[in-house]
């Protein structure tokens, strides 16, 4: 055999240890095991520089930069935050491309799926709550690396196609999670997007906006069209668009280098590119160490998160013929929720945001100061800085805490025991309810601790509410707990009150509560208390 | 150069990053392992979560749209509609039917379907179709919902005994001697009118008392939860049509209820058939027996 000759002159082991190395070079696509070792124990590269092999031999790193420079590495001058983006977009994928086996996309199928999910897939809820996790996150990296490039003045010439790009990924972002947000089909996904959907609807002319509505929703109202449109649109179209914006974007990046910190050159100068030799941090394997460090310690807080402190909520299912009381967005769009309850669909749905996408496209015309220094760009700053202030305050205003009270017999229960989620009453849950008839005027107590803390909530709501209310006077209330069947109580609230005129008021809700049925909540520590081994009676 | 405040991000040494990465990989690690951990029991509590919010969505379902015929509490009402909370339901019933899936198939089945009529039957109403995938107002999980709750009836259902459990035997369904003594009583046939039979005695056997109540007013507390109470009726009864006085009125309820209905009530409960089962005789001192202020309690 041709082995012969060469373990003839070499020895045995020698043979097999370079045969090692040569399968070890081609993985690495250049990168021996002894200069690994070299660059482990921080040693210079030889010459010619062996390190550079891989971004001209891999595919998967000839799109990222030879070297980077020095000043550009810096953890706080860019948070790495485009590299968080991307790589939240890549969890994304993974995890929905997991997510995607067991659901489909019909009214009949989705939620059932959801639930399936829940409780009949191994680390199925885990997956979704890192999808759901991993959206939201993405919503605000990719927001926060906006708000560093316009700090950093990175806009300016001559990366203004890269903010444009940017601008579109952006977008790209929110409506990728805005139509991932209805796939559970619950009622926060249907109710929150039948709002979202309605704004187009005002686009003016009518014929125009009721073809986009009729053209996303798939028919009037959101059903099995809509649906399937948005799923299309969320695991097909969105993603494909996002990855291409995502290389143009990245190409233009690599393309004019990452801007320097602004005092290290001069005013209306880019001298990105030109790196001087002594300043120059080599990918391999400084920046990538860094780079694959940070992203692993940010997947491990993320599957921390996931595990113990975040989870996805799922309501009941959609129902068209039943509006919930309080209509939630996902926070990301409080501030267009915040809009709408202040001015009409047109203009809070159609005219400012659209304004406000023109101008973000436009910032770097508009603004056509050369220097990036944060003290030439005092308006630029204090224009962002206040933008930044009144997208919180609508963000604020767009909260259920801001203009949307009810009347006050509905609010009150809703406190207590609202239509969706958890509230006091089902944190407490099943155990925790004594059977019995309740009467706010005679200030009831009960064997049971924390069913007195609801009892005194109960009271004490009605009475801010009789001191805040005109129209609500000598309210009391009647809590009647009540076996309904085996295993699930009726939880029945009456409020009576007068109206001004001295008419006789009264307001009715029910609902059930099953021993097992448990809530929780999207954001807080977890509840494992399923991991206890049941007692039996006791708990 | 100034330092930022936030420079303490910065890591720079090889060294530490390397560490932390191996750390991060083994806490994540580890906290997979325990998620693994907790995945059987998770798994278990979430099942029985939603079969539990299930029951608690056919629970509101059953109160809606089922109880003004199968009574609040499911034990049926007498001549409208058969009880679901029974013994005899949960144990005997398919039996005699001879199906052969499970109670809440059937109940499913029951409910989506509906009866195709109600004619050579002992029952006032007819079993409406609930199904959306036949004409109905429920979607598929509606449907499996309520079935849930019925079934759910079962271990209140197996503590009735004989007297207590309300079943009434379906005229053309066999009955079987679950109780090893005769059967559950059949319900009594509607004797046939020999003279004129007392008001009180009409209100029973003609059902009535399984609707409405005597001796409680319709008013914003209380509210009959099938049909009306009727202790105030004769202060409310002249005021609800235009040109009818309470005498009419009351007469018009009961020969053809159609007509009107009370506000808050579905139409079609109450039997149009009572005109045929009474003479007008009857029905007249019936009206007089239910609009008297001091009829004895
Ligand atoms: C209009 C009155 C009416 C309403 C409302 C009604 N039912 Fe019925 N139901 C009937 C009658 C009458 C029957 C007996 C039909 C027959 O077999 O002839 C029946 C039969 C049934 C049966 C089969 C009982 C047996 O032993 O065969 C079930 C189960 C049932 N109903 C469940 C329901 C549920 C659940 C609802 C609410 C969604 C409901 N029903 C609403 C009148 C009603
Ligand atoms: C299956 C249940 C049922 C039975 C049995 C029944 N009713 Fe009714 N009844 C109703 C319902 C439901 C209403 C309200 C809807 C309507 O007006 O049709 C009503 C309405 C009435 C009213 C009008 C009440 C008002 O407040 O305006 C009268 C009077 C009445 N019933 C008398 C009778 C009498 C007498 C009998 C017995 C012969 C009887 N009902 C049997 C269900 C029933
Ligand atoms: C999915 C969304 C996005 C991804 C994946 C992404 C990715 C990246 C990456 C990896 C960089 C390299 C430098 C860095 O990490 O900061 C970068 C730079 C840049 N991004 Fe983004 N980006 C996204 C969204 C945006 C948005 C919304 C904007 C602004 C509207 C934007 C504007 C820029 C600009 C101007 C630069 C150049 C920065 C410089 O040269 O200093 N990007 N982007
Ligand atoms: C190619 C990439 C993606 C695929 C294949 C995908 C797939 C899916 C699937 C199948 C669901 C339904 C499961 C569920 O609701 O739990 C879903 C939900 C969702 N997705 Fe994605 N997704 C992708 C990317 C994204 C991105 C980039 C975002 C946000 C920026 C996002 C945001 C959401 C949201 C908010 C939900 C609702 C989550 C929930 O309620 O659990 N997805 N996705």
């Amino acid at each position: 055999m041709a082995v012969q000759p060469e373990v003839n002159k070499k020895s045995v082991m020698r043979t097999v240890l370079d045969a090692a190395d040569d399968v070890f070079t081609r993985i690495t696509a250049g990168i021996s095991a002894g200069e690994v070792r070299r660059m482990i124990r921080g040693e210079a590269p030889g010459r010619p520089n062996p390190r550079l092999k891989p971004h001209s031999e891999a595919f998967l790193l000839h799109i990222k930069p030879t070297y980077y420079h020095e000043s550009v590495t810096k953890f706080t001058h860019t948070f790495r935050l485009g590299l968080l983006s991307t790589y939240l977009f890549f969890v994304e994928t993974i995890t929905g491309l997991i997510l995607m086996i067991w659901y489909a996309p019909t009214p009949e199928r989705a939620y059932t799926d959801m639930i399936r999910l829940l409780s009949n897939v191994p680390f199925g809820q885990l997956m979704r709550d890192l999808h759901r996790l991993g959206a939201e996150l993405m919503v605000a990296v990719v927001t926060l690396h906006m708000v560093r490039t316009y700090l950093t003045g990175s806009y300016k010439a001559p990366r203004q196609f890269t903010w444009f790009t940017g601008v579109i990924l952006l977008v790209l972002t929110l409506f990728l999670s805005f139509s991932g947000y209805l796939l559970p089909w619950d009622q926060l996904a249907y109710w929150a997007v039948t709002i979202g959907t309605s704004m187009a609807e005002a686009i003016p002319p009518p014929i125009v906006g009721e073809t986009v509505n009729l053209l996303a929703r798939g028919a009037p109202d959101i059903g099995a069209n809509g649906l399937m449109r948005f799923y299309l649109l969320h695991v097909l179209f969105l993603p494909l668009a996002l990855f291409l914006f995502f290389f143009v974007h990245y190409y233009k990046v690599v393309h004019f280098g990452i801007s320097l910190p602004s005092d290290e050159e001069e005013v209306g100068q880019d001298t990105a590119n030109k790196v001087p030799a002594d300043r120059r941090v080599y990918f391999l394997p400084d920046v990538m160490l860094d780079e694959a460090a940070l992203l692993i310690v940010f997947t491990a807080l993320m599957v921390i998160a996931s595990v113990f402190f975040f989870a996805a909520p799922l309501e009941s299912i959609a129902n068209p013929q039943s509006t919930p009381l309080h209509t939630v967005a996902p926070w990301y769009f409080y501030w267009l929720q915040g809009l709408l309850k202040i001015a009409d669909k047109a203009i809070a749905g159609v005219y400012l945001p659209g304004i406000l996408l023109v101008l973000l496209i436009g910032i770097p015309y508009l603004d056509r100061n050369p220097s990036r220094r944060g003290r030439d760009r005092r308006v630029a700053i204090i224009s962002g800085v206040v933008a930044g202030i009144v997208m919180i305050i609508l963000s604020w205003m767009g909260t259920p805490y801001y203009a949307v009270q009810g009347a006050p017999a509905v609010e009150v229960i809703q406190e207590l025991m609202p239509e969706e989620g958890m509230g006091p009453v089902r944190e407490i849950g099943y155990a925790h309810l004594p059977l019995g008839v309740y009467d706010t005027r005679t200030h009831p107590e009960s064997e049971d601790e924390e069913f007195n803390h609801i009892l005194h909530e109960f009271e004490a709501s009605i009475a801010a509410f009789e001191a805040k209310d005109p129209s609500f006077n000598d309210a009391y209330g009647i809590l009647t707990i009540s076996q309904e069947q085996p295993s699930l109580k009726r939880i029945n609230w009456d409020i009576y009150w007068l109206s001004p005129e001295g008419v006789d008021e009264t307001y009715n809700r029910f609902f059930f509560l099953h021993e097992d049925a448990f809530y929780w909540e999207q954001y807080g520590i977890k509840d494992f208390s399923f991991m206890r081994p049941a007692t039996g009676e006791g708990e | 150069m100034k330092r930022p405040w936030y420079r303490f991000l910065y890591v720079r040494s090889s060294l530490v990053k390397l560490l932390l990465s191996i750390i991060a990989i083994m806490v994540a690690v580890a906290v997979v392992l325990f998620q693994g951990i907790a995945e059987e029991p998770r798994m278990l509590a979430q099942t029985a979560n939603w079969d539990g919010r299930s029951i608690q969505n056919g629970a509101a379902i059953y109160a809606n749209n089922c109880s003004s015929c199968h009574g609040p509490d499911g034990r049926g009402l007498p001549g409208v509609a058969p009880a679901l909370n029974s013994r005899y339901f949960f144990t005997q019933r398919l039996a005699d039917l001879g199906f052969t899936g499970s109670l809440e198939d059937y109940v499913a089945l029951t409910v989506a379907a509906g009866r195709p009529n109600n004619r050579n039957s002992q029952w006032a109403q007819m079993m409406p179709t609930w199904s959306a995938e036949y004409g109905g107002p429920f979607r598929g999980d509606q449907v499996r919902d309520v079935a849930k709750f019925v079934v759910n009836w079962e271990e209140e259902a197996l503590t009735q005994t004989q007297e207590t459990d309300p079943w009434q035997p379906f005229e053309n369904a066999p009955t079987v001697d679950i109780y090893g003594d005769g059967g559950v009583v059949a319900m009594e046939p509607t004797p046939v009118a020999t003279g004129p039979r007392p008001p009180q005695e009409l209100f029973v056997s003609m059902t009535c008392v399984a609707c409405h109540n005597l001796n409680l007013p319709q008013d914003a507390q209380n509210r009959g939860p099938v049909g009306p109470n009727m202790a105030n009726l004769h202060e409310t009864a002249a005021t609800r049509v235009p040109g009818e006085d309470a005498q009419t009125y009351v007469h018009n309820s009961i020969v053809n209820p159609g007509a009107y209905t009370v506000e808050s009530y579905t139409p079609g409960i109450m039997p149009a058939d009572f005109a045929q089962k009474m003479s007008e005789e009857e029905i007249q001192s019936l009206v007089d027996w239910i609009l008297d202020p001091n009829r004895p309690q």
